[in-house]
């Protein structure tokens, strides 16, 4: 009885401790959210505070009804369906062989798969861009969508069939008795249980698709053609040029989907990032 | 006998998409940069490059001046610093989460992932802007009320390193903070009554305790925090070493200083030497940890 005073001290004290680390943490968050719905003037005023001045939402408007910001959010969707589309079409077939067939050469290409996967993507760029220029691909959509599928196609192998390793198969057993052919064992029984590895990988390709500028930017010149992350990272303030309140407000409206994603599937997260490479 | 080959074939003819993307995107470029890195191809031999041997290695490894090694060391350091940073903050924030009397636990950890579930390009370049930029920068204006003067954050090399260990650091730690927590969570609370009862002090038992337990379980994780902190590039290259808006650091991770080499100054031949070097230093790295891994069980 005599301890409680000193303990209900060291709660207050580490609930202060959380609040304060949320907050610092939050920061940069904060203040671009408060950025983003201040007017111009207000912002060279030297007294700052978290609650927007001269509140506004004309950086919104200027985002959200502005041409080419609607423009770079087309050419993001467009990019980022045809990537997970096409990277599951690509990934499960080649997935389902390799987790349940035994052939000739299957464990020598997973071994290289992986080692040959630890070359940085930024560093192929420019082989990339020497492959695909001679066949019309730089600056065409279709150019991109390969490289990011080609990019990702390794997780997405490696990830789908780490998961159909672990799915008992007893039920395809049966089911191949009563007659039913591979194509309908993998998208009847397969799929339908590998439900949460699919998530994750179409999840993770869609998160990079979001998040690639590099690539972007250099195969695609020509601001129609720019996706969000491009874009973003064209409408930049720096100390010479651009609004700051219009980037802020950006960064805001390009964030909240991946934000929205990342909380509904966050308990697929952790697993998702680190069932990848390791189970070598 | 021809069961087998019917199975072969198909196997390959079903993976064959994705194995054909792969051959083109992963494989092909690491042996056409292979190919370059023994040539002299550079902005005055676009089309008349020649074979020269290994003279691009050994300007990278034997050459002091050339940069690559500086930036290698750089490297080096910068992932030493940033995994000990990294390691001790999440796990004393961890530690603490996971005290018994935080009712709220759940609501400050969802707080505290954000940086985690933002775009991380977003981030960079919000804390470029927001915080270090000299004029809207939050930091400079925290001086100037201070009644400093404004300072250029980026702009030399030990305090961009700074900079960008701290952006690092903020964007990394969620991660870090979730894996070491979920591991302490499935620690047996009666270890500890044991050690209690036993007299360890609280040092004692994270020591004896907590540290060995959660030690495997977060060791594969932590495994990918040093490759993606060894092949930082993003942090680097949006805070101060964009093209057109360079800020005047000399700090280079290795991938930053391979992209300046054949994007900026056009040297391809030497460029692509040092991308196959990385590439043999991160086989290494992961056949070392493989190994060790392996002798562990």
């Amino acid at each position: 009885m005599t301890k409680k005073p000193k303990e209900i001290v060291g709660q207050v004290f580490l609930n202060i401790f959380f609040i304060v680390l949320c907050f610092i943490t939050l920061v940069p968050i904060l203040y671009a959210l408060s950025v983003s719905f201040s007017n111009q003037n207000g912002l060279l005023s030297s007294d700052f505070s978290f609650i927007p001045k001269d509140f506004t939402f004309a950086n919104y408007k200027e985002v959200l009804f502005g041409e080419d910001i609607m423009t770079w959010f087309g050419n993001t969707i467009l990019l980022a369906v045809a990537t997970v589309g096409l990277s599951l079409t690509v990934a499960v077939p080649a997935a389902y062989c390799f987790s349940r067939r035994r052939f000739p050469g299957r464990k020598a290409i997973i071994k290289c798969l992986i080692l040959l996967n630890s070359f940085p993507a930024i560093l192929s760029m420019f082989a990339i861009y020497r492959l695909l220029r001679p066949l019309g691909l730089i600056n065409n959509r279709l150019g991109l969508i390969i490289v990011y599928v080609g990019t990702m196609s390794v997780f997405s192998l490696w990830n789908t069939k780490g998961y159909f390793d672990t799915i008992p198969t007893a039920l395809e057993e049966s089911a191949q008795i009563d007659g039913a052919n591979t194509f309908q064992i993998v998208i009847k029984i397969v799929l339908p249980l590998a439900r949460p590895s699919i998530i994750v990988t179409a999840l993770m390709v869609l998160i990079y698709v979001w998040n690639e500028y590099i690539y972007a930017t250099t195969f695609m010149t020509g601001e129609k053609t720019y996706t969000l992350a491009a874009g973003l990272n064209s409408l930049q303030a720096t100390e010479m040029q651009g609004s700051w309140p219009v980037f802020a407000a950006a960064s805001i409206v390009v964030s909240l989907p991946v934000l929205i994603i990342f909380f509904l599937c966050q308990k697929y997260m952790t697993s998702g990032l680190t069932a990848g490479g390791v189970k070598g | 006998m021809k069961k087998k080959t019917k199975i072969t074939l198909k196997s390959y003819l079903w993976s064959s998409p994705s194995l054909l993307l792969i051959g083109l995107i992963v494989v092909f470029p690491i042996f056409y940069t292979a190919y370059i890195s023994m040539t002299n191809m550079n902005v005055y031999h676009w089309f008349d490059y020649t074979v020269i041997g290994f003279d691009n290695y050994f300007k990278a490894l034997f050459m002091f001046d050339s940069g690559f090694l500086s930036a290698l060391l750089a490297t080096i350091i910068w992932t030493l610093v940033n995994m000990i940073l990294q390691l001790v903050i999440a796990y004393v924030l961890a530690t603490l989460l996971n005290n018994p009397k935080l009712k709220l636990r759940r609501f400050y950890k969802t707080l505290l992932m954000f940086p985690w579930a933002m775009p991380g390009y977003v981030s960079i370049l919000l804390w470029k802007t927001g915080m270090f930029n000299t004029e809207f920068g939050l930091l400079n204006q925290l001086m100037t009320k201070l009644g400093l003067a404004t300072y250029h954050w980026l702009s030399n090399d030990l305090s961009a390193f700074i900079c960008c260990t701290i952006v690092n650091l903020w964007l990394a730690l969620p991660f870090m903070i979730m894996i070491i927590d979920g591991a302490m969570q499935s620690i047996d609370k009666s270890y500890y009554e044991v050690a209690k009862l036993e007299g360890a002090n609280w040092i004692q038992r994270a020591y004896y305790v907590t540290v060995p337990t959660i030690k495997p379980i977060i060791a594969p994780a932590v495994i990918i925090t040093i490759f993606t902190t060894f092949k930082q590039f993003d942090v680097v290259y949006l805070l101060t070493q964009q093209a057109g808006s360079k800020t005047g650091s000399g700090f280079h991770t290795i991938l930053t200083f391979a992209y300046e080499n054949a994007f900026i100054a056009s040297n391809y031949g030497y460029s692509s030497a040092i991308s196959i070097i990385i590439f043999i230093l991160l086989i290494v790295f992961s056949a070392t940890f493989k190994l060790k891994e392996e002798g562990d069980r």
